[in-house]
């Protein structure tokens, strides 16, 4: 028997109020797999990535990590029902997610940001998670900087950190959503590789993005989200190569 | 004993009618401290140091003690200084005198807000301090604090019930007496706070009402 | 005319007992207060209508209903109910559940204060409501809430001033007391007045020091770029250059 998908989305949609921004979405994810999901501002994409974790919670449809459900169970009587918040809680340390904005916390140190889940979830030692955080915050090059508060550092500094402080909780499916949209152009570089970097580690990743660049070098497969659905999907280059739809090239033009 | 509906409902029709001499004494005491506002933040912006200085303690002792001594102070201490008032005059007094200084501070935050081109403006044209303030500062700040402005008018109305202490029949006071004589003083007290009650809200959703309006001719 | 300070020294045991009355009831009323705001300002916070509605309406009587006149309710009404206190525990009970609505509003709007991202990446981490609440979000609102939440218990202090109605031996009754045996009315309110006065600086400076403590905020003044406007739109004396 093989291993069962990392990421396996089934039927999801999620309305807000007349609006429907996901509109049933089947999607897997293997193990090692790196997904990128490209499409107009609107399309749903991020709302796509929010409902994977129960951030936003889907109307329909069921999410499991590695075999088992997030946020939504099959129910003995037929059809699902609600996972209670306690369930929902111990699921969500399994995915790890990158915000557009970071959210650092602010009242917290980059290294305290970083070894604080562990140590409150996890049960993990102070002083083993705080070396545990120090060493993710020196592979990422912020060595220097873990005494720093988030206000003293810089967007991309930030970034690496709110990286970091995701995979402290050793997850098994990261999400990123637009992480390199509120930095600078000098910096998305360095957060690109980095994710490139966890990538060629055998990371299992969803990312949300606007770098085509990224996405056809790091990519294993490309989703184009278009009004709440995937409208096409596959290899890098034939996607961004020979896109099927009207839509996607129109979209796609927009980059050239 | 058993709760009363129909004590409730029998002490409406006088609470009612004490309930006109709270909205009276209110709205003197509104208008009042408005006027009184308005008056010490100019004063105020004079910057005489002296004077300043005694306005500053004068705030921080109308801050700090309860409304209730201030109505004891101007209903009891006053004659002391050969200044008689009734109970009525003396309560309105106090209440006003109280909003003068907190309608003061709310203009004070109103005017840091405020935008300073206007004035600039204003002061380029060589318009008199007078203009100024009359037709430039004090209208555009009077939008600006509208909000606080209607908040401190539903604290004036719920103060009006502590001159109750200084025996003027008002809402308070007139629940008391129907208490004293029907027994029933828990029912007559709903009564009057279920009064009081639509009272303030009306006041807010006026408040409300007249904030959007003012937002869309502005806007 | 002069003062007769006389008054106040011969009587000075009677405003000591009456200020040491006023600050335990204050005491006790600020804490219960602030300890009943958090559960109401959740419940007021909530998505759902079940659970917000009846915080929405327990915030709004409380707070369009005089306390003078909700005292009353409490004192004539808990007996309604087969609790019969002393007054002295009525009137903290009710100041409590006053200044809890108000604390409630002042919580409700120090955590909206904070970036609704702050809970979603604590959320998102696994923390469960509370333990972001606990540990990301109040940190954070300390800033917003010490500085309404002193205005507040000052207010309390004053208001605890109401309970002289029910014959609490507090500050402002023992004051009326002293007023009945010397018919001193000036100086026994301006006496009482200024212990008031006293109680809420004090108070007032304990919250600003906690407040130092956290890391206060810049003051804004006036940028001196508007010395002009200054003039009329600001009430501080002008910088000195």
């Amino acid at each position: 028997m093989t291993a069962p998908p990392v990421l396996s989305v089934r039927g999801l949609r999620k309305s807000f109020g007349a609006m429907t921004a996901v509109a049933g979405v089947d999607l897997d994810v293997e193990a090692g797999e790196i997904v990128c999901i490209i499409g107009p501002s609107g399309c749903g994409k991020s709302t796509f990535l929010r409902c994977i974790n129960y951030l936003e919670r889907p109307d329909e449809g069921t999410v499991r990590i590695a075999g088992d459900y997030i946020g939504r169970e099959p129910a003995a009587a037929g059809g699902t029902r609600l996972q209670s918040a306690r369930q929902l809680d111990r699921m969500r340390p399994r995915v790890g997610l990158v915000f557009q904005q970071f959210h650092l916390w602010p009242h917290l140190s980059a290294l305290e940001n970083v070894a604080r889940a562990p140590i409150r979830l996890r049960g993990v030692d102070r002083s083993e998670a705080e070396a545990q955080a120090r060493a993710l915050l020196a592979r990422f090059g912020l060595a220097a900087k873990a005494g720093r508060m988030p206000a003293d550092l810089s967007g991309g500094e930030k970034q690496r950190v709110a990286i970091a402080r995701a995979l402290a909780m050793k997850p098994e499916l990261m999400l990123f959503d637009e992480p390199t949209s509120a930095l600078d152009p000098e910096v998305v570089g360095d957060v690109l590789r980095l994710m490139k970097e966890l990538a060629e580690e055998g990371m299992t990743m969803v990312v949300v993005t606007h770098e085509l660049g990224f996405a056809r070098k790091v990519a294993d497969r490309i989703v184009f989200f278009d009004a709440g659905r995937i409208a096409e999907m596959g290899p890098p280059d034939e996607l961004i190569d020979r896109p099927r739809s009207e839509r996607l090239r129109l979209f796609l033009s927009h980059f050239q | 004993m058993d709760f009363s509906v129909e004590a409730a409902l029998a002490a409406l029709p006088a609470l009612l009618r004490a309930t006109g001499t709270n909205i009276a004494i209110a709205a003197a005491a509104m208008a009042l401290a408005l006027a009184g506002g308005i008056l010490l933040t100019i004063l105020r912006s004079l910057k005489i140091a002296p004077l300043n200085l005694v306005i500053g303690v004068v705030i921080s002792f109308i801050r700090g003690t309860p409304v209730l001594i201030q109505i004891f102070l101007f209903y009891y201490g006053l004659p002391a200084l050969g200044l008689q008032l009734d109970p009525l005059t003396a309560g309105i007094c106090a209440i006003a005198f109280n909003s003068t200084i907190f309608i003061s501070e709310i203009m004070r935050g109103g005017l840091a807000d405020m935008d300073p081109g206007p004035v600039e403006a204003a002061i380029a044209l060589g318009l008199k301090a007078r203009a100024i303030w009359g037709k430039v500062v004090i209208p555009q700040l009077l939008l600006r604090i509208l909000p606080p402005l209607v908040n401190e008018a539903t604290i004036i109305l719920k103060g009006t019930a502590l001159l109750s202490v200084i025996t003027v029949v008002e809402l308070f006071r007139a629940a008391q007496q129907i208490s004293a004589t029907t027994f029933r003083p828990f029912e007559t007290m709903l009564a009057a706070a279920a009064i009081i009650l639509v009272l303030n809200v009306l006041v807010s959703q006026f408040g409300g009402m007249l904030e959007r309006r003012l937002a869309v001719r502005r806007g | 005319m002069t003062l007769d300070l006389s008054i106040i020294t011969d009587n000075a045991g009677l405003f000591a007992q009456g200020a040491v009355a006023t600050v335990y009831i204050s005491v006790a009323a600020i804490i219960s207060g602030l300890l009943i705001a958090f559960p109401v300002a959740l419940l007021r916070l909530s998505p759902r209508r079940v659970m917000s509605w009846p915080a929405v309406a327990y915030v709004e009587l409380f707070r369009n209903i005089p306390f003078i006149v909700m005292l009353s309710l409490f004192f004539y009404g808990l007996p309604f109910f087969g609790l019969r206190l002393q007054p002295m525990t009525t009137g903290i009970v009710a100041l409590a559940l006053f200044g809890s609505a108000y604390f409630a509003e002042i919580v409700r709007g120090a955590i909206l204060s904070v970036p609704r991202g702050q809970m979603e990446s604590a959320r998102a981490i696994g923390m469960s409501y509370l333990r972001a609440l606990r540990e990301i979000i109040f940190p954070q609102m300390l800033r917003f809430f010490i500085p309404a939440a002193t205005n507040t218990s000052i207010s309390l202090v004053k208001e605890s001033a109401v309970l002289a109605t029910l014959s609490v031996a507090e500050l402002t009754y023992q004051g009326l007391i002293v007023q009945g045996q010397t018919f001193a009315p000036f100086e026994v309110f301006l006496a009482t007045a200024t212990i008031y006065w006293g109680l809420t600086a004090l108070l007032a400076a304990g919250f600003r020091t906690s407040e130092r403590r956290l890391g206060g905020q810049a003051q804004r003044g006036f940028s001196s770029r508007h010395r002009l406007a200054a003039r009329y739109l600001s009430l501080e004396p002008e910088p000195r250059s």
